[in-house]
């Protein structure tokens, strides 16, 4: 279900699966209700430090993302989707800030920059009605 | 059972290989319950450490506990406790898997073989094949195998997974998290596959030349090691801190890494026409840059572990 993660990026990797948990949430892949794999079996299939997994959980449950039902897993929360799409924009904010930053480094001006972040919106629009 | 929630403790722990310090001064502690990475570049000393930890090296001076006892005057106890795997280990040769396993089984008053035969038949290792018969990898996971027949509650591996192929150094991996889900064990891992590392280990050493030069949470190591890049304008270049580690400066541009970083380092640094960043860096940068910052550290000058 969850990606491979990647040990070599910089970004910690209870932060790398926290992310790809929240994105499919968002994203409706996965559904409340649904059924997580146990702590065991997450670090069994990433392979990862148990208390990694462990620790991804906790966060996730505190973030009301998640529930778990003694003795039974952990289960995606009721509420999760929205709670999720909230956070969409946060994770989109921080990726934009980044390439803010970046643009400024090359110089460009910001009427050019968002000329081509309209542009390329604008593009994957077309593309999407091209598909068949 | 231990040593305040450690597994394993070292004080000042020294060895000399005649003229050559291996071991310099190492003060370590392995928290109960940590997937703890001893890492450093060939010769760093991880070898000789895991073997003073056994008794199978007599310590210089200094002292050693594992699970709270001192390795040279329990160290029969201690074996009974600790699981151990080598790169290249030596296994009887003519052995069957299977009398291998009997073998060990007998040299501990608490066997279990379910444990053993677990790993075995999951990786696909027949219990009669013939130890000489096994490849490298194999050969590693039968000796993980056997090493966790006695439920050890520490494992040290000591670069096990060095030189296997992709899959069993996964099915290695796999076998160390499955040990881990009982309470309180704790792996003690050496090595330099530093993405492997990285995957599995919550608790970092650093071993440079017989020196723990790093001892933190991998998550704390990540948090302080940083590296600072600075835009400025031609005629105003910032100073390099004390203790920058892989100093660099172009005309406009200068970078450096450091060991603690704060965020109120950047509004320090910060001035008329700079932009100043901090960047994450990979475990293998930071490791990268910590070493060479102690190979270029004027020699007796030791920087406490934080």
């Amino acid at each position: 279900m969850l990606n491979s993660i990647n040990p070599k990026s910089a970004v910690p990797i209870y932060r790398q699966i926290m992310d790809q948990i929240r994105r499919r949430v968002a994203a409706g892949l996965l559904v409340p209700g649904e059924r997580l794999p146990s702590v065991r079996e997450l670090a069994g299939q990433l392979l990862i430090n148990p208390n990694t997994a462990a620790r991804v959980y906790r966060d996730l449950e505190r973030e009301g993302l998640l529930e778990t039902r003694r003795g039974e897993g952990t289960y995606i929360a009721a509420d999760a989707t929205a709670l999720a799409r909230s956070e969409r924009s946060r994770l989109l904010r921080e990726r934009l800030e980044e390439v803010a930053g970046e643009a400024r480094s090359f110089g460009i001006s910001d009427e050019v920059a968002l000329r081509l972040f309209r542009d390329i919106l604008l593009a994957l629009h077309s593309s999407r009605k091209d598909r068949p | 059972m231990s040593e305040n929630g450690f597994a394993i403790t070292t004080q000042s722990l020294t060895k000399r290989f005649g003229r050559k310090v291996a071991l310099n001064q190492v003060s370590a502690r392995v928290p109960v319950g940590s997937i703890y990475g001893l890492m450093g570049p060939n010769g760093a000393g991880k070898t000789t450490f895991v073997r003073c930890l056994l008794n199978l090296l007599n310590p210089s001076s200094g002292s050693a506990t594992v699970l709270g006892r001192d390795v040279v005057r329990d160290s029969v106890a201690v074996r009974q406790r600790v699981g151990h795997v080598a790169a290249l280990q030596p296994l009887w040769e003519w052995m069957t898997v299977a009398d291998l396993a009997g073998f060990m089984a007998g040299c501990y008053p608490r066997w279990k073989p379910e444990a053993v035969f677990g790993i075995l038949n999951r990786v696909g290792i027949e219990r009669a094949q013939k130890i000489q018969d096994l490849s490298r990898g194999q050969r590693t996971l039968a000796a993980l195998a056997v090493a966790i027949g006695h439920e050890p509650e520490l494992l040290l591996l000591d670069e096990a997974l060095t030189g296997l192929d992709p899959i069993s150094r996964r099915e290695v991996l796999r076998s160390v998290i499955e040990v881990m889900h009982e309470e309180g064990r704790t792996v003690l891992i050496t090595g330099q596959d530093i993405a492997d590392m990285e995957r599995v280990c919550d608790y970092v050493g650093f071993l440079v030349k017989g020196r723990l030069i790093w001892e933190s949470p991998l998550e704390d190591l990540k948090a302080q090691v940083k590296r600072i890049r600075i835009e400025h304008p031609a005629d105003s270049p910032p100073d390099f801190p004390v203790g920058a580690m892989r100093p660099e400066r172009a005309t406009r541009e200068t970078e450096f890494t450091v060991s603690s970083f704060k965020p109120e380092l950047l509004a320090s640094l910060a001035g008329a026409g700079r932009r100043v960043e901090a960047l994450d860096l990979s475990l293998e940068d930071i490791f990268v840059d910590l070493a060479q910052g102690e190979t270029n550290r004027p020699s007796s000058a030791s920087r406490p572990t934080p």
